[in-house]
């Protein structure tokens, strides 16, 4: 994975009203730590970090405004739940040659046999890798697989220099026969059953609402 | 229908609607989803059309999930009642849900079919609201 140059500047105030004037600016309040030392306050260049970030485990190499440079893994990233836009990043001080855990996507690729149904269980799975050798994904392959095939953790090619930390036994794939939907006769039937009790305490409850009035 | 099992009190406060979504943002299940853009009470008979909608266009091969429950009633007093005289009867149950929310979500093989299912299920709800998709590569 190449590293991220990005350009960041020490932040001297803080709370909200410093942080939306930072985010009006079109920079991102971050947070640098790591190692046992104290917090470094940074702002980054809104539109670098945002680009950065579309891979979760991007290494960055900060370019401290007057406090040098320093390796970094995004941490946490909090993002606005509608538009998507990046609200504050926390960054975990790495070394060199350091061992980090991180979590890194499962993709799938392939097509099972027909007649059959991928269910991905979980889309990432945690590994330990040295923190400038981190991998994007894993890949598994699903070709020909059989109904009832499961793949899990352990049975994941891991990429060299990796090692899985996930439980071996964590579900990951699942492959069964494709699920008819219920037919609407049928369904329709099931919902009046459903609705017969109900519809009896509502005109209990009708009852002595017009005892009240 | 969905409805709770089992309640302490029979007749709530109405729910608050201001602000966004704490949690349940994004997709935790599928691989495709409804996120609602605005706040709205849905109620459980919404719920269950918006289901029923997914599931006959999907057919065959699909996995809904829905990630909003209808815990709350709400009281409507009868018509032509004089006001006073205590609270209306429980007349729906709705869930309170803000903007941001993935309420429901599906997992197809078929990207242009499992679209074309949420969308319908769209017009089943009361509020705006959009599609989500799981990149490939997200956690």
């Amino acid at each position: 994975m190449s590293d991220i140059k990005i350009a960041a500047e020490l932040r001297t105030e803080f709370g909200k009203g410093a942080a939306r004037r930072l985010r009006r600016a079109d920079k991102v309040p971050a947070v640098l730590y790591g190692h046992g030392t104290d917090p470094v306050h940074l702002a980054l260049p809104g539109h670098d970090t945002m680009m950065a970030l579309k891979n979760p485990n991007a290494l960055l190499t900060l370019d401290i405004a007057g406090g040098g440079n320093e390796l970094a893994l995004p941490k946490h990233v909090q993002r606005d739940p509608l538009k998507g836009f990046i609200e504050h990043v926390d960054l975990l001080l790495v070394r060199r040659g350091e061992k980090v855990t991180v979590d890194i996507p499962v993709v799938i690729d392939g097509e099972p046999i027909s007649g059959s149904m991928v269910t991905q269980e979980n889309t990432s799975i945690a590994i330990e890798a040295d923190a400038t050798r981190l991998p994007e994904s894993v890949h598994v392959s699903v070709d020909g697989l059989d109904i009832g095939s499961q793949i899990h953790a352990g049975d994941l090619e891991m990429p060299r220099g990796t090692t899985l930390i996930s439980d071996p036994e964590l579900l990951v794939v699942n492959v069964s026969a494709m699920a008819m939907a219920p037919e609407p006769e049928e369904e329709e039937g099931a919902e009046a059953a459903e609705e017969q009790p109900a519809a009896a305490e509502s005109e209990a409850e009708g009852e002595s609402g017009s005892d009240e009035s | 229908m969905l409805i709770p099992r089992k309640i302490k009190y029979r007749k709530q406060h109405s729910p608050k609607r201001r602000g966004i979504s704490k949690g349940g943002t994004s997709l935790a299940f599928g691989e495709y989803g409804i996120q609602a853009i605005e706040g709205h009470y849905v109620t459980n008979r919404q719920i269950e059309a918006a289901r029923i909608a997914i599931t006959r266009h999907v057919r065959r091969g699909g996995k809904v999930w829905i990630n909003i429950f209808p815990d709350r009633p709400l009281t409507k007093k009868p018509a032509e009642t004089r006001m006073g005289s205590g609270k209306g009867s429980p007349e729906w149950w709705v869930a309170n849900v803000k903007p941001g929310r993935v309420m429901f979500e599906l997992s197809y093989p078929n990207e242009a079919i499992a679209k074309e299912a949420l969308t319908r299920a769209i017009h089943k709800l009361p509020m705006k609201a959009k599609i989500v998709t799981r990149e490939t590569g997200d956690l």
